[in-house]
This record gives C-alpha cells, structure tokens and sequence, in this order.
C-alpha cells in the first residue's frame, strides 16, 4: 500500500507535483499514467525517499521509505534502466544490492532465473541492450521478494515477448496479493495492464478510478452520418436536440443513438450513405484528458509548420 | 497457483536492519567488481615501488657520496610523491561513477540512511588503500634497499623507516577518503579529480611562494604537505610539520570534508 497525502515538488519555480493525493492499494495493478514531464517519475522518486517532497507526505506500508529497515524486502523498484554500472556484470550488480539488504545471495540467482539473464548473468551490464537493462532492474526490483512493487516505465525498449512478460508478471505479483504500481505515457499499454488507473498532468492528478470508469466517462463516442442532403439532415438533428457537427462532409451527431438518427431521417424520408457508432479510442480519451498539460506539443501537420 | 492469495503475509517490517557489516560487504563488492579498481590498484603498485626503485638505482652512488644534498630516507619512498594519484582516482570513482551513471539511486534505495553508505565506502576505502598503501612501500624498500647497500648507506627496516611503510598506507588511505568526500560535493568525475590533483599538486607548491610566516604556515597546512611526511622517513622538504602532527592535520582537514559531504549528501535530491 502506498499513500500520498498532498505530495508536492517544486524545482525552482516549476512546480512538478501539485499537491497531490492517491492510494495505491494491493491486490491489483495500478496504472500510473501520464505524459512525459507530468510528474509520475518525481512523483516515484519521492516513494522511494530519493527525493524529498516540498510539501505533503508519502508512504509505503504506513511509514516513510527511510523508516524502512531492509527497504528492499518491503518495496522493489525499477526506476531507470541505466542506474548502474556499465563495468558490472548483472550477478554483482545483484550481489551487492542483496548484501546491503541482507538478502541471501541464493535469490540473487532466483530473479536472474525468473527474469530469463541467467545465461547472461556474468556478462557486463555496458553490453546489454535495453531490453535486458529492463530485465535486469526489474529483477533488482524483485529481489527482496517485496510486497510492494514499483515499475517505472517498464515496458521502455523491450520487445512484443517482453512486453507480454512483464504484462503478465504484474498480473501475477497482484495476484499473489502485492501492492503493484506501474507507470508509463502508453494509454494502450495500460489498457492491457492496469486494473486501475491514476492519470497525472502537469503535476495533477486527473483521474483516479478504475480501467472500466474511465472508459466509461472519458472515451466519448459518436454517431457518424453522411447524406446526399446533409444540411436538411443536420437540420432535422439539431431540431430534434442533438448536438451536431460537421467535419468534411459528415455528420458527428452526438446526443442521439444510431437507431433514433435513422428513424427520424427516415420518417422525413431522406437517404442515408453511412450510419455509424463511433467509439474513441481509450488512447484518443486519455489524449483528450491530458490535452491541456502536455508540455511538449509537436505539431502535427507540416501546414501548421509552415504557418 | 498455491501461492496466488490475498491473505498472503505481505508484511514486512518485522526485519531488522542489517548490520554495518552488510553494507561494508556491499560497497566491498562494488569496488571489487568493476575491472577498473584493479587497473588502478596495479598502477599504484607499479609507480609506487617502481619509481621508488628506479631512483635508488640511478641515484645511490650519489646519495653516498659527499656532495649529496638529499638523505637516502628521502629516496626510498620516492614513488609516494607519484602514488596519491591513483589513490585520488580510486577515490572518485568509487563515488562519482555512481552519479555519473545513476547508480546512486539504487544506492540510496537500498539505504535510505545516507550517511551509512556514506561511511561504508570510506571504511572500504580506507581498508584497500592502507593495505595497497602499505604493499607498495615495502615492495619499494626491498627492490630499492639493495642498491643502497651496495654503496653503504642501506637502511634498517625499524624506526623511521617502518613508520613510513605504513604511513604511506595511512597516506594513501587518506588520499583516497579525502578525494571520495570531495567526490560526495562535486558528484562530478572529471571535476573532482581535478579539484583534488590541483589542490595537492598545484596550489600545494604555490602556497610556498606566499612571503613569511603566513606562507610556512599554509606550506605546513595544506593537505597534501601535511599528509605525505607520515609516508616518508625523511622528507624532501625539511620545513614541513613532523610526521604525526601532520596526519592529525591532514586528519582534521579530511574530517570537516567528512561533515560537508554528509551534510550535503542528506540534504540533496539523488
């Protein structure tokens, strides 16, 4: 269980988390979700007592992480790929974290078995790629067997078969009755991981509710018409109290269901060329909510470039 | 699966800390397993007592005859003027590769308490220069004694003599703590070799230029001075403190590096 209770970072004049409050319970995945620059890796950080909040407080299992005796054996974190050596093999890079937790060295081979670097474990880490860079922090992560579990990012540069992987290594360690908390800016990718989410932007949090809430109040759907006669049919719509908007050519008519926007089109006697529900995407929701607090925007059309 | 139950005992804070000796295990492993330690480690070796060696070879007819204006004692550990740069390299890379690649954050994870990781890379320090320090020294009076003898003026390993073998473990041991707290300020490789070569080599020899007795006094002083008459039984330059006063100096100054670099070390983000 982590909890935060008006967590706040100010770097200079940039605040990067707002006071902010969630809990992360156990028993279940908890998806971290944000664009890049939101927050969620201070936000992880200060979990881990790297970083001291300005304000607020943050704790794991009831207490600060400081408190912890052996920290390693109550949370596991994988925070950054590259945070070691790149002169080290694996094994030692795992051996000399297990001793300073007092973990014995026996499972120091047992997480390099479960992550699949045994073969590798005495090569030095400068040699991996990022993908088994990930493998790795996620088994210094797994290391003290830790009931809470913390992954930043982890999916970042592995492929399909990892991605599946570390999918289904948080469903399990949820499973098993751990607090899990992933993070990462892929809506699609937490869409297959988290049971819940806490969206954050801009140093706020946005949202804090299940997968299927989220769904349900944030992906907007719609009902696309074309007609030989649109403006009559937008017309007919808009009297009958839809909201209607047109986008080269078609209709987007929300308001009304498909079945009620056919029959009054047919009870005036008009013809339709398409009748669709449109679904947004979950990614398209999580774009629309983080709209405002992306804080590097690319543009996204070479017109708006030359303009 | 068996194991996949909600009421499975997830708590963990009945653990007790682990003892001071795990984390020295620790820091013991990081320093032993990076190849560049050992590189390193060597180099001292070689230089310490090679040069050493090497100077009582070409010089010892000289240093016998009259006209001789330096002491046999002064050449016989020669090499520890050139050793305290591998020690100043051992240092900083034990702390500032760590935030060079953020390897510090895995550490500070795994001990929260700072200032324990703090003094277990010093101990670990201390231990492996003393030693290596030690090493060299008497690898250098046994390969050098011998041309010594040859025109007379060998020197008995006893007194001066053997407080310098391992004074030069307790210098070099110093060196390398000295550098690794400037390491904990700086968090810069580049930046904190620099800043302790120059300190030792550079401004070490500058502050004789200073007039009267301020500038024998900051001669006296200055770390690198103060430190390296333990590691010789006669210094090259006679107008330095004695042997143990300066390492209490030398001690003093490392200590209040100590306390900026634990003050600082607690008080940063990693």
């Amino acid at each position: 269980m982590i909890h935060a209770h008006g967590l706040t970072k100010i770097f200079g004049d940039t605040t990067a988390v707002d006071g902010i409050d969630f809990t992360v319970e156990p028993g279940r995945v908890t998806g971290f979700l944000g664009p890049n620059g939101a927050g969620k890796s201070t936000t992880m950080r200060m979990i881990l007592g790297l970083d001291a909040p300005t304000r607020g407080t943050v704790t794991v299992n009831g207490h600060r992480y400081a408190e912890s005796p052996a920290p390693l054996r109550e949370i596991g974190a994988l925070l950054d790929a590259h945070a070691l050596h790149p002169g080290r093999s694996a094994r030692d890079h795992l051996r000399w974290m297990a001793a300073s937790n007092g973990i014995p060295t026996t499972r120091v081979g047992e997480v390099l078995d479960l992550v699949g670097l045994d073969s590798v474990g005495g090569r030095r880490v400068g040699k991996f790629s990022l993908g088994m860079g990930q493998r790795l922090g996620i088994a210094a992560a797994l290391l003290g067997d830790p009931s809470v579990v913390v992954l930043d990012e982890p999916v970042n540069g592995l492929d399909p078969e990892g991605i599946r992987w570390v999918r289904s290594l948080a469903r399990q360690l949820a499973d098993e009755g751990r607090t899990v908390f992933v993070s990462s800016h892929l809506m699609s990718e937490m869409s297959l991981m988290a049971d819940h989410l806490l969206v954050i932007g801009r140093g706020r949090i946005l949202a804090d509710c299940s997968m299927q809430e989220f769904m349900v109040d944030h992906a907007a759907s719609y009902v696309r018409v074309q007609a030989p006669e649109s403006s009559r049919v937008e017309a007919l719509l808009t009297e009958k109290g839809a909201d209607v908007t047109r986008h080269d050519g078609e209709l987007r008519v929300q308001g009304i269901d498909a079945p009620a926007v056919g029959e009054i089109v047919a009870a005036h006697s008009l013809v339709l060329h398409e009748l669709t529900l449109v679904r947004s995407s979950l990614e398209d929701a999580f774009m629309t909510l983080t709209a405002d607090s992306v804080e590097y925007h690319a543009k996204s059309t070479l017109e708006e470039v030359a303009a | 699966m068996s194991t996949a139950t909600l009421d499975r005992p997830v708590a963990t804070t009945a653990t007790r800390r682990p003892g001071f000796d795990r984390l020295l295990l620790a820091e013991w492993i990081k320093l032993s397993s990076v190849r560049s330690t050992w590189w390193t480690l060597a180099t001292t070796v070689v230089l310490g007592a090679g040069l050493s060696i090497l100077m009582c070879w070409g010089n010892a007819d000289w240093l016998a005859s009259a006209d001789a204006d330096e002491s046999a004692g002064s050449f016989i550990t020669w090499g520890m003027m050139i050793a305290p740069v591998m020690a100043v390299i051992i240092g900083a890379l034990a702390v500032t590769t760590e935030y060079g690649t953020g390897m510090i954050r895995s550490t500070f994870a795994a001990t929260p308490i700072r200032g324990r990781v703090l003094a277990a890379k010093m101990v670990v320090l201390a231990v492996v220069m003393f030693v290596v320090g030690t090493l060299t020294a008497l690898i250098g009076y046994f390969g050098a004694n011998p041309f010594l003898e040859n025109e007379g003026i060998g020197l008995a390993l006893e007194g001066d003599v053997a407080r310098a073998m391992y004074g030069s473990g307790l210098y070099l041991a110093g060196i390398a703590v000295m550098t690794a707290a400037v390491g904990f300020i700086l968090r810069h490789t580049a930046g904190t070799i620099s800043v302790v070569l120059a300190l030792l080599m550079v401004v070490g020899n500058m502050v004789m230029l200073v007039p009267g007795d301020l500038g024998d006094w900051l001669t006296k002083l200055m770390p690198g001075n103060a430190g390296s008459v333990i590691a010789t039984p006669d210094p090259f330059n006679p107008f330095l403190l004695d042997a143990w006063p300066g390492l209490a100096v030398f001690g003093a100054e490392i200590a209040v590096l100590l306390v900026v670099a634990w003050v600082l070390v607690r008080r940063r983000d990693a």
